[in-house]
């Protein structure tokens, strides 16, 4: 027996993402991230300042 | 496989093609053919009789890597209604960059993603984790300093993997940095004597939207 292609065929196409990559910064991972790079810099501008 | 060929595909009942495509499409996966892959397990997936959950789930945890492989996301939706909510964190890990993430998700699935055989299709994903977590420490720079945020230094990459328990010297880095550039996952160069990578003005991070790294 067959069976109606519709419903799957609705599942498979629309269910994925394709253009997710966008330039959002302001989730909780890049303010930490934002925190780690700006105490990273400081740190390696000590030594070379004295 | 072979005599499939010498008849009609079109003739045979939907399931046996369903089967078929699943199948061949899993062979795909294991010899890296992910545009093949996933167009074989794309017809299972969208021909296969949508009551048969257990069929369903059993095509997308193949389709799914490699899916992510071609840098295409599956909805949460959909891992949640077919069971397969393990690979939630991985999706998380590539939309944020997180490495850490990518490692601990790979980890606590590592028995099931063996069985299956598709751990080292994901092992490969933190490629696509690196270019994300190179993405955002440049629209950081880009917010503080626009001016010279194409300019990131090693020592900025060091310390945002060493925040995220990824143990790696600069040698390692500047591996990762020109695998990036070679993968058309970044561009730029890297300068070796001044420990930095430079990127290119236009489209620093190239999308794969759909095409496996080549």
């Amino acid at each position: 027996e067959e069976w109606d292609d519709e419903e799957g065929e609705k599942v498979a196409l629309q269910q994925w993402e394709e253009d997710w990559d966008d330039d959002d910064v302001n989730d909780d991972f890049s303010a930490q991230l934002r925190t780690e790079l700006e105490s990273a810099s400081a740190a390696a501008e000590t030594p070379a300042a004295s | 496989i072979e005599t499939a060929r010498v008849f009609d595909f079109d003739e045979f009942p939907t399931r046996d093609k369903v089967t078929y495509m699943y199948y061949t499409g899993r062979l795909e996966v294991f010899n890296d053919n992910f545009a093949q892959a996933d167009q074989k397990l794309m017809y299972a997936l969208v021909h296969c009789d949508p009551s048969k959950e257990a069929n369903i789930r059993m095509i997308l945890k193949y389709l799914v890597p490699v899916k992510l492989s071609l840098g295409i996301l599956p909805n949460e939706w959909l891992l949640r209604k077919y069971h397969i909510m393990e690979y939630n964190d991985i999706v998380q890990a590539l939309r944020k960059g997180d490495v850490r993430l990518l490692r601990r998700a790979l980890q606590a699935n590592e028995d099931q993603f063996l069985r299956s055989g598709v751990y080292l299709v994901l092992e490969k994903l933190e490629l696509q984790v690196y270019q994300r977590l190179m993405k955002k420490i440049h629209l950081i720079q880009k917010q503080k300093d626009a001016s010279r945020a194409h300019q990131i230094k090693m020592d900025s990459i060091l310390k945002a993997l060493k925040w995220l328990q990824v143990d790696m010297d600069l040698d390692e880095v500047e591996c990762i940095m020109a695998t990036l550039i070679h993968k058309n996952l970044m561009r730029g160069y890297l300068s070796h004597k001044s420990k930095v990578v430079v990127l290119s003005k236009q489209d620093p991070f190239p999308s794969l939207s759909g095409k496996p790294a080549s």
